[in-house]
């Protein structure tokens, strides 16, 4: 029976309650909805589904998982018991392995089978086969070993070639070899001579010295890199000082695949594992050894780091309204705009980057894509809100956001390594590029979290003491507890780390109180602790003699804002020193403030009297400002004739000109050289043009951009609603008596089920295929590969091969072979 | 969250807020491993430097005991990073230890192999070191004691100088205390320098570093060397310690350029010292050549080049610096640190003057604006030619006049850089002129009738910024100062805080002409005083009452 309609018939016994399970874990299988029990099972067979449900899988569900597959064979349907399972995991038992095939039956990755025909079976046990997909899945190294001498020889044309001689001269120097004389016998031979791990230690016994630990380094994979790995090694012209590789290619110990990799078959793999296919089997996880940190010291490290990001997002969103941040061509925001940024904020290169990239992806800057610039949306709710809530959008924002800040000034893996090889510098990501999008970046913060919250768990000790993390003791754990997603995790953890510390989720290098808020979902809790603990805003300042006002806290923003027009920021921290200077003042002047209403705004927000020298400062400024003023007018009209010009004012005729008089011999007009002189002309007088009218500066009106949204954070991958779910099951349960005929899914699906067998198996297909004409036409052929939608098939008949595209197929059976 | 006094910066800076009910307990427990930067009137701020927690490890402080002060204090959260910085620096001290081995002599160890290795193989330290004794251990050359332990500070690695002092030849000094008293702040700056065993006394002008000498010899009681800036000042160091401590006469020597006797105590000027013939320092022998058991730096900012190679050496002997104004113009403040020993005691000025030991003094800048006439040629003159030029405008000579005149009775210095200028003014004010070429034995006795009101009036150059006591003048008049130095400025003002018999407070008037390079020098001299806590008033020449 196909392997799809015997986990349809198996789904389709489950409890209800089984089916919300699995629904619950592979959410996939039922978005969109399915109609029946056939086209989940197709579904829960497909690759892309096989491999969700594989990450979530930890280190001994994928090694039992692996070694079922290693010990199965779904196209004989030879299948395997816990018991045939134990005896292949060292340090497993019976009680420990029937958990975990249950689970993983419940997840629908493997599904009950008859026992094979030569086991006999008293004691009742199950019998388990893989879905059919999962070889695909696995990869080529199932548990890290390699393929089979047969299944080499048979896909490495070079070593087919020489493994007849290799055996040759394996006998001829008297090992205890088969003489082999076609290349799948030589493989057998090969097979047979290293199959116990006895066989290999007694082959091993003569190796040269170093040989072990190199052959220790393919224990967990297969295959490794090694210069020139074709060389020519042979047993009967070997040296008393050959090396180990040669040493052990010249006994087709190490496969060559390639010029600079070799292969460590399946059989050498399993002797040196001691004949087991997993060697260490235990469902405890690894424990890390761990520091530990106070909470009191975790507690004030999160408080100073929240108030610290959230006063320099507030300074950067002052900066960015003084001055759009410019793009460059080629996206992102190069390093000379971010210098500019590190400078007006007094922090690092690096540390800019992230405030930045956190300010943009929680919607507090907008790409204006006009002037390609970012800028701060007008009207954002977020400058409104109370801190702890504005700290709760940041979190939430970077919680779901598919960016990795950190990754911004690392260089780029690939062509760009290759360019610093070669001595040119590589690039590095610039901040807002695409380069820094990670779509897995929520999926591995979560999981991040919950490791935290789970290491800070277990190590929790009553003294109120956590344990301090670090990036590798998160990612042993996460190694172990969703090994096939660890490695999407090595290049995000320490950024992500970094950035949780920022955000006060880390503390002292610990889980803080906040951040086992976040990460167990309970932001009212984070709300409320952060609420209690961060000082109030503070709405004075203490001005001093030496013109400097100094803010004892974080100061409420918009007087912050308006000290920030009068006095230059000093220093980095909760408090803020604002020094005034000439120019500081003079820049309050120039827009639009007089000596009395800075002193006035002084008066009232300062909790001490205003020293002398500030008064003096001030005054002093204030009365010399504007002795020399600048403005624009777009023509002016110059006379020596100071009673002409006077005239000039007063003449109604002029009124359209706007004329001011500046000095007693110049008017200005408010109309181009051109207009005024035709104006001029009108009235009798003849007036000289002295210039080409100036260019018309046309200021370009920027649309609206909309204000950023409260970001609200749906963690990912949480198991589907409720109501999708009763109203799937809903579904299936009315369908169970219609059932027969695959829907369109399960039958795509069963069709490539067929397709994939006969592939494995070298059998031909009967198939039914529509043309470019609309006409269909049924074939026998026998398919070589599948991939990409298109299906590669050898027509026996015409002597050819001919690629077809899957969706002309209408439907493939095997072929009945006429002979049989 | 606690209210405490202090605000910690990321930037290593801790603000003080002067008026919270615990800022004097905070204020004494961050003392110990913080600098104080500036003392403005609210707002305090400390700066944390390695050197500054060096020295704390150096008096026995650990990093806990650092954060925990913090941490209490603290009104917000601590920076994590900086306090995982403080741990860090301050786990750097003591790696490295120099110690008397009975049989190798000067020895430095390790507790931490790749630290020696890393310091051994510095190129500049390498010449310094001995053979290697074993991996921990390797033998100093007793003579680079103070040149090692200043390159380690350069590289990070303090050493902890376990090797002690010499005794130096007893020689009995009392404290003769009779009608007077050592002020609570100069028994505890005594107290710290004895217990650190040698290092750096910061007392404002005026507040008694000389009581604080005297009373470090006396615990002392060993044979004194004394460096001072001049002969003047060397004479004011012999009757203070003839007043103030059992020493005699006979006991006291003056090693001067004309002068030169060899006593149990020594007061020598850093001129003679440095004196160079040939090549050579004929007189340095002076310093190495004899048993002392104590070496009192006075104005140890001032110290120069060749003595402070020479202290690197004497590192074996006990050191103390006297200064009002640790501000050095060439910012080698560190070496000072480094050579003569930490900061002992540092006190911000407005708090002596808050007990009443120094008297308050109000600092007004004039401006003055320049005549037309000036104002041209101040625009077209050379940059060499524009500082002297509206330093000394002819306004300010007329402003000094009415000054003088409104401060009629009062013993008033008029002080300045220009040799011209204050001639002028000395003979418009008919008033005696003390500059460079004036001989000893005239500026003592033109101090003198000074002092005892003779003379209301003296014209000084910069011969008389340091060590002259003046105790009853109570007005200054700065006409042109020595371009941006802050430390100048300071002990310009130094001369007034001598307290007035009648309490009186006394009055800096600095005069700067508005608009020009003046002004800008002002503004970078009085940074030191502004952040001392003494706020500059700014008036214009018109608003001066009339007399």
């Amino acid at each position: 029976m196909s392997l799809i309609r015997a986990l349809s018939k198996e789904l389709e016994a489950r409890s209800d309650e089984s089916l919300r399970a699995l629904f619950a874990a592979r959410p996939d299988l039922i978005s969109p909805a399915v109609p029946d029990f056939a086209a989940l099972a197709a579904r829960a067979s497909a690759r892309v589904s096989v491999q969700r449900a594989l990450e979530r899988l930890n280190k001994p569900q994928m090694q039992v998982l692996e070694t079922l597959h290693l010990c199965t064979n779904t196209d004989t349907g030879h299948s395997v018991s816990a018991a045939g399972l134990k005896k292949c995991i060292n340090g497993a038992t019976i009680a420990a392995l029937e958990p975990i095939l249950n689970t993983l039956q419940e997840l629908a990755l493997i599904h009950r089978a008859d026992p094979p025909a030569t086991v006999h079976n008293p004691g009742r046990q199950h019998f388990y086969l893989p879905v059919g997909s999962l070889k695909d899945v696995i990869g080529i190294y199932p548990a890290g070993l390699g393929r089979s001498y047969t299944e080499l020889v048979r896909l490495q044309p070079a070593f087919a070639q020489r493994v007849v001689q290799l055996v040759a001269e394996l006998h001829q120097s008297g090992a205890n070899i088969m003489a082999a004389t076609t290349p799948m016998d030589a493989a057998l031979a090969l097979q047979r001579w290293t199959s116990t791990p006895e066989n290999l230690q007694h082959i091993l016994s003569e190796a040269p010295a170093r040989t072990r630990p190199l052959l220790n380094k393919f224990g967990s994979w297969a295959m490794g890199a090694v210069p020139q790995a074709q060389r020519k090694a042979s047993v009967l012209h070997e040296g008393r000082d050959v090396g180990p590789v040669d040493w052990l290619l010249a006994r087709g110990l190490l496969v060559p695949l390639d010029a600079g990799h070799v292969e460590l078959p399946r059989s050498v793999g399993l002797s040196l594992r001691g004949g087991a296919i997993v060697d260490h089997f235990t469902l405890k996880p690894p424990v890390p050894e761990l520091g530990q940190t106070s909470a009191a010291l975790r507690r004030n490290a999160a408080m100073g780091a929240i108030a610290e990001a959230l006063r320099l997002v507030g300074e950067l969103l002052y900066a960015v309204r003084e001055q759009p941040i410019v793009t460059l061509r080629s996206g992102g925001v190069g390093v000379r705009e971010l210098k500019r940024l590190a400078d007006s904020l007094r922090v690092g290169l690096s540390e800019t980057a992230l405030i930045l990239e956190l300010s943009a992806l929680s919607g507090l800057l907008r790409l204006d894509v006009d002037s390609s610039t970012w800028v701060q949306p007008p009207s954002l709710e977020w400058l409104t809100l109370p801190r702890q809530e504005q700290w709760l959008w940041l979190v939430n924002a970077w919680l779901a956001s598919e960016r990795a800040p950190s990754l911004v000034g690392q260089t780029l893996p690939g062509p760009a390594t290759a360019a610093a090889r070669s001595g040119s510098s590589a690039n590095p990501i610039n901040a807002l590029s695409a380069e820094a999008q990670r779509p897995d970046a929520p999926l591995v913060r979560k999981r991040i979290l919950e490791i935290l919250e789970e290491l800070t768990l277990e190590a929790e000790s009553p003294d109120g003491k956590a344990p301090v993390l670090n990036a590798e003791a998160v990612m042993e754990r996460a190694e172990w507890s969703q090994p096939r997603m660890s490695r999407r995790f090595s290049s995000l953890v320490r950024g992500i780390l970094h950035e949780a510390e920022l955000l006060g989720l880390m503390g002292s290098g610990a889980l803080t109180q906040l951040g086992s808020a976040i990460a167990t979902e309970q932001p009212e809790l984070a709300l409320s602790i952060l609420g209690e603990h961060l000082p109030a805003a503070v709405n004075h300042v203490l001005l001093q003699a030496d013109l400097t006002a100094v803010a004892p806290g974080y100061l409420a923003p918009e007087l912050s804002e308006k000290l920030l027009l009068i006095a230059d920021p000093e220093g980095q921290g909760p408090a803020t020193i604002f020094r005034f200077s000439g120019d500081s003042i003079r820049r309050a002047l120039d827009a639009g403030q007089d000596a009395e209403s800075i002193l006035t705004f002084l008066r009232t927000h300062s909790a001490t009297d205003v020293p002398q020298p500030l008064r003096y400062l001030i005054k002093d400024i204030a009365s010399r400002h504007g002795r020399l003023r600048v403005a624009s007018s777009p023509s002016f009209i110059q006379s020596d004739d100071e009673a002409a010009i006077a005239e000039l004012v007063r003449e109604p005729g002029a009124a359209s000109l706007g004329l001011v008089r500046i000095a007693p011999t110049v008017l200005t007009s408010s109309a181009s050289p051109r207009e005024t002189a035709r104006v001029l002309r009108e009235l009798g007088l003849s007036p000289a043009v002295q210039e080409a009218e100036s260019a018309v500066v046309r200021y370009k009106r920027t649309a609206p951009v909309s204000g950023g949204l409260r970001p609200v954070y749906m963690a990912p991958r949480t198991a589907p609603p409720d109501d999708d779910v009763e109203a799937q099951l809903a579904v299936l349960r009315q369908h169970r008596a219609v059932h027969g005929e695959a829907s369109g899914e399960a039958a795509t699906q069963l069709g490539l089920e067929t397709l994939q067998r006969a592939i494995r198996l070298k059998q031909a297909v009967t198939m039914n295929v529509v043309d470019g004409m609309g006409n269909s036409n049924t074939e026998t052929v026998v398919p070589v590969s599948v991939s990409g939608g298109r299906v590669r098939v050898f027509d026996a008949a015409k002597d050819t091969e001919r690629v077809l595209s899957i969706h002309r197929i209408i439907d493939v059976e095997p072929a009945v072979e006429p002979h049989k | 969250m606690s209210d405490g006094p202090l605000i910690v910066q990321s930037d290593k800076t801790i603000l003080l807020e002067v008026d919270h009910e615990l800022a004097t307990e905070a204020r004494h427990a961050i003392a110990a491993f913080a600098e104080l930067e500036r003392a403005p009137e609210h707002v305090h701020s400390y700066r944390l430097t390695p050197l500054g927690l060096w020295n704390a490890r150096a008096a026995g402080l650990d990093a806990e005991k650092v954060l925990d002060t913090l941490l209490r204090y603290s009104r917000f959260p601590v920076p994590h990073s900086l306090l995982i910085d403080i741990e860090e620096t301050m786990s750097r001290y003591g790696r490295l230890r120099l110690e008397k081995d009975p049989q190798h002599g000067l020895v430095m160890r390790t507790t931490d192999y790749p630290v020696l290795e890393e310091v051994s193989r510095a190129k500049k330290i390498a010449p310094l070191l001995g053979p290697r004794i074993d991996g921990e251990t390797v033998v100093v050359h007793s003579s680079q004691r103070g040149q090692l332990k200043q390159l380690l500070l350069k590289l990070g690695w303090p050493a902890e100088d376990l090797a002690g002092y010499v005794d130096g030849t007893p020689h009995l000094i009392a404290l003769n205390e009779d009608g007077w008293h050592l002020r609570p702040y100069q028994k505890l700056a005594t107290e710290n320098f004895w217990a650190g065993g040698s290092g750096v006394v910061v007392l404002p002008c005026g507040a008694g570093k000389t009581l604080v000498g005297a009373a470090a010899m006396a615990t002392s009681s060993t044979t004194t060397l004394i460096l001072v800036t001049n002969t003047v000042a060397a004479r004011q160091w012999k009757d203070e310690l003839l007043k103030r401590t059992s020493l005699t006469e006979g006991e006291i020597g003056e090693y001067s350029g004309s002068v030169k006797e060899v006593r149990p105590v020594t007061i020598a000027t850093y001129q003679v010292l440095t004196t160079k013939r040939g090549g050579l320092y004929p007189h340095l022998e002076l310093v190495d050549g004899h048993d002392w058991g104590l070496i009192i730096y006075d104005e140890v900012h001032l110290l120069p080049a060749p003595i402070f190679r020479m202290t690197a050496d004497l590192q074996a002997r006990r050191r103390l610096g006297l200064t009002a104004t640790l501000v050095r113009e060439d910012g080698r403040e560190g070496e000072v640190f480094s050579l003569i020993g930490p900061k002992r005691y540092d006190a911000p000025w407005k708090d002596i003057e808050a007990q009443g030991y120094i008297a308050p003094a109000d600092c007004v800048e004039v401006r003055v604006d320049l005549p037309r006439d000036e104002r041209m040629a101040y625009a077209m003159a050379d940059d060499a030619d524009k500082y002297r030029l509206c330093a000394t405008s002819e306004t300010k000579t007329h402003l000094v006049e009415h000054l003088v005149a409104l401060h009629q009775g009062e013993q008033l210095l008029v002080i300045g850089q220009y040799i011209d200028q204050l001639d002028e003014i000395g003979e418009r004010l008919d008033a005696p002129v003390i500059k460079g070429d004036t001989t000893v034995a005239v500026r003592q006795k033109l101090f003198d009738a000074f002092r005892a009101g003779d003379i209301k009036t003296l014209v000084v150059s910069k011969v008389a910024n340091f060590s002259i006591d003046l105790p009853e003048a109570s007005v200054a008049i700065q006409v042109s100062g020595s371009f941006g130095s802050r430390q100048e400025e300071a002990q310009r003002l130094g001369r007034l805080l001598r307290p007035k018999q009648d309490g009186r407070a006394a009055r800096f008037y600095s005069l700067v002409a508005r608009d020009t390079l003046d002004q800008d020098f002002a503004a970078k001299r009085q940074r030191f005083l502004a952040e001392q806590g003494y706020a500059y008033r700014i008036m214009d020449a018109k608003d001066v009452p009339a007399g």
